[in-house]
């Protein structure tokens, strides 16, 4: 088995989304999409291979002026994808190329390689195909984040890590709040709220897009 | 520029293969439409009130007025976030404080209108019902469907979509084949006096208006999907005025042929004797079994329609409390679904109780709940579309933004001359169609109803504006308040923590 790498952002944004348990549901696929697309672009931002900007009004991904390849497989397919395109394409074009693009799968995948996740197959009878799904190769792995993000709320912690602070508002914005905030002091919300503005504005912007994405969603009806 | 021996983006190549044509807007305007509620439980009961002839040639000027309108609509539409919401636009082209006041007519007339098909509904249920030999009660069918309504309002829109898909092209085919029969069977010839403008004199001719403006409710659906829209330019202008255009044909050429089918001197006798005259001529001309087939075709079509009108009110309520203009909790949506879920079970829990209590005071379900509360609700709609227009007008005074002459000044100007008269007429006329005498309270009640809506949510908007200046500026930006009221300070080239 490889050595097990520290948490990821992506990692945990797919924990939060995509599996569910007695109290908390999983997102539909195309929210899981985004919010996995939207914790991919933040761990590049955060890791100074991509920075956001805003141009007429615009908020677009750009490679950042330090920029060097990144060594994982999976950062290095959205930094290449964002190198070779000719101009800068807008946060909102990222998120949505991600989610379509599937990057559920191929977060998982990696998550596979690492051990965090276990691929199997199953044998559909009525669509006579065989489709593969991911599971936890750990049900303590799979509630980690989520407990780990309630427990700041919680104890209402004074120092927590941006990756967590920017969890807990992606948690928000793909519409898990409920359970985010189930039975938990009023305080939890404005604790959350502070802890969301006090992020860097990059991805305090790349929030408000994946809400407004979820939000279109629920008025389109994702068609 | 990529010169065309360049490598094709990767990206936008997916992008590109998510974009809409002007089929699948037109798909998503016409589902959104239900005509053969319109014919049979519209048109008839127009006759039948208005006892008016001029039926046709009313829907041919409430084509002419949208179609004006929405060539200044769909202009306005590729200049703004949260097109589609007609409040959206009076709070970007006049300010947000009618915005929001637009945004309390609007939610409450949507609502009112869906809640008015549940009489119809269950009417239209206990009719077909009763053809089985099954005698239920109005309310129980209503309350069915109430709660069929309620679930699927909560389910994921996609499996709405194909369901109202597929209802909408067997309407469609059967008003035509009805339609076309009457021709057939003409009592007297083709009534060309019909389509005179003197048809249109007297007392309720604006009543007749505004009921018909209700039937093209869903012709501004098209620039809700704007920004994935193929060419934004021209495939939402495409679709909204083939859906206009669409659902005008169909609107006279059927109600044309129940004048023909019976003549134009016996037509409002016919109409006022029998509420089911589609049907009975259907039955008379092509056999007894296509009566029922219309019948249970109008109870699929008025529950469409219910459904429809729900999830159009679920999403204003959804859209507000995304922007905080309305509590915040009605902005939720449904993790698994994602859906509007609080909005929408909001929207069932009011209409619940409104069909309790019609049933608890024994009010008349076609009378009292379908036809007050849907014209009431044609009267608000009526004046949020001419605010709409006013709005573009003053959107585009400011600055043509590069748009032609005719679409960001001449038609919208038009349109609100056009608007602003029929909503004139409609209101002038209005107790013609609620069926009171002239001078009575309900007639002046419904507009005073909507100026005092209009009038609390101006002064909740400047509420807003003084002491919540961040919600104020979100205002009007629907799902993407978020990105105005948290993306406030510019961005600039970040990514350190």
């Amino acid at each position: 088995m490889p050595d097990v790498p520290s948490t990821r952002l992506v990692y945990d944004a797919l924990l939060i989304t995509s599996l569910d348990d007695a109290y908390k549901p999983a997102t539909g696929p195309r929210v899981t999409g985004l919010g996995i697309g939207a914790a991919l672009l933040a761990e590049l931002v955060l890791s100074q291979h991509l920075a956001v900007w805003t141009a007429k009004g615009v908020d677009r991904v750009c490679l950042d002026e330090r920029y060097r390849p990144p060594e994982d497989s999976l950062a290095l397919w959205l930094a290449e994808h964002v190198r070779a395109e000719r101009t800068s394409l807008a946060v909102r074009d990222w998120l949505d190329f991600l989610a379509a693009a599937d990057v559920y799968t191929k977060t998982a995948e990696h998550m596979a390689m690492h051990g965090f996740m276990v691929r199997r197959e199953y044998r559909s009878r009525w669509l006579k195909r065989v489709e593969v799904g991911f599971e936890p190769s750990d049900p303590l792995i799979a509630n980690a984040v989520f407990a780990r993000l309630r427990r700041h709320l919680s104890i209402s912690e004074r120092a927590i890590a941006v990756e967590d602070a920017f969890l807990l508002a992606l948690t928000e914005a793909v519409g898990l709040s409920k359970p985010l905030y189930h039975q938990l002091p009023s305080g939890a919300r404005v604790y959350a709220g502070k802890r969301r503005q006090a992020l860097p504005a990059a991805l305090r912007a790349l929030l408000a897009h994946l809400a407004a994405a979820v939000a279109d969603i629920a008025i389109t009806g994702g068609r | 520029m990529p010169t065309p021996s360049s490598p094709p983006s990767a990206v936008r190549a997916v992008l590109a293969r998510d974009k809409l044509g002007t089929f699948s807007l037109l798909h998503f305007s016409l589902t959104a439409a239900t005509p053969l509620t319109v014919i049979a439980g519209g048109v008839v009961v127009m006759f039948a009130i208005a006892g008016q002839t001029g039926i046709p040639l009313g829907y041919v000027i409430i084509a002419v007025c949208l179609w004006l309108f929405s060539v200044g609509y769909t202009t306005m539409s590729r200049h703004i976030t949260n097109a589609g919401a007609f409040y959206a636009f009076i709070a970007r082209g006049i300010g947000r404080v009618p915005g929001v006041a637009a945004a309390w007519v609007a939610a409450t007339a949507y609502c009112a209108m869906q809640i008015s098909l549940y009489g119809l509904l269950g009417l239209t249920a206990r009719s077909v019902l009763s053809r089985m030999g099954a005698d239920v009660p109005w309310w129980g069918c209503a309350l069915a469907a109430w709660l069929l309504i309620g679930l699927l309002g909560t389910r994921a829109v996609d499996i709405n979509a194909k369901v109202l898909a597929v209802l909408l092209v067997v309407e469609i085919a059967v008003i035509l084949l009805f339609s076309a029969s009457n021709f057939v069977n003409a009592a007297d010839g083709l009534p060309f006096g019909v389509l005179s403008p003197n048809q249109l004199g007297g007392e309720a001719a604006g009543a007749m208006l505004a009921l018909a403006v209700t039937g093209f409710i869903g012709f501004e659906s098209p620039t809700v999907y704007g920004e994935e829209a193929k060419d934004r330019r021209r495939t939402v202008a495409r679709a909204t005025v083939a859906t206009v255009g669409i659902l005008a044909f169909i609107y006279i050429f059927s109600s044309w042929s129940i004048i023909t089918a019976v003549g134009e001197d016996g037509v409002v006798a016919a109409a006022t004797d029998d509420p089911g005259l589609m049907f009975t001529l259907a039955g008379d001309q092509l056999g007894a079994p296509w009566a029922t087939i219309g019948e249970v075709l109008l109870l699929t079509s008025v529950t469409a329609a219910a459904l429809s009108f729900h999830n159009t009110t679920a999403r204003y309520l959804f859209a507000l409390g995304r922007e905080r203009v309305a509590p915040a909790w009605l902005g939720r949506t449904s993790p698994r679904t994602s859906s509007p879920s609080a909005a929408s079970i909001t929207q069932t829990v009011i209409s619940g109780l409104v069909l309790v209590t019609w049933v608890a005071l024994d009010l008349d379900p076609l009378v009292h709940l379908f036809f007050y509360m849907s014209t009431s609700a044609g009267i608000g709609l009526l004046a949020l579309i001419a605010a709409c227009a006013i709005a573009v007008v003053v959107y585009f005074a400011r600055d043509r933004r590069g748009e032609s002459i005719w679409a960001a000044r001449i038609a919208p100007a038009l349109s609100v001359f056009a608007l602003v008269w029929v909503l004139y007429l409609s209101v002038l006329h209005f107790h013609t169609l609620l069926g009171v005498e002239k001078g009575s309270t309900l007639p002046v009640l419904v507009p005073i109803l909507f100026a005092g809506l209009a009038v609390l949510g101006a002064a909740w908007g400047a509420y807003l504006k003084r002491c919540r200046p961040e919600v104020y500026a979100g205002i009007g930006h629907g799902a993407k308040a978020a990105l105005v009221t948290e993306t406030a300070e510019p961005v600039g080239v970040a990514g350190g923590r």
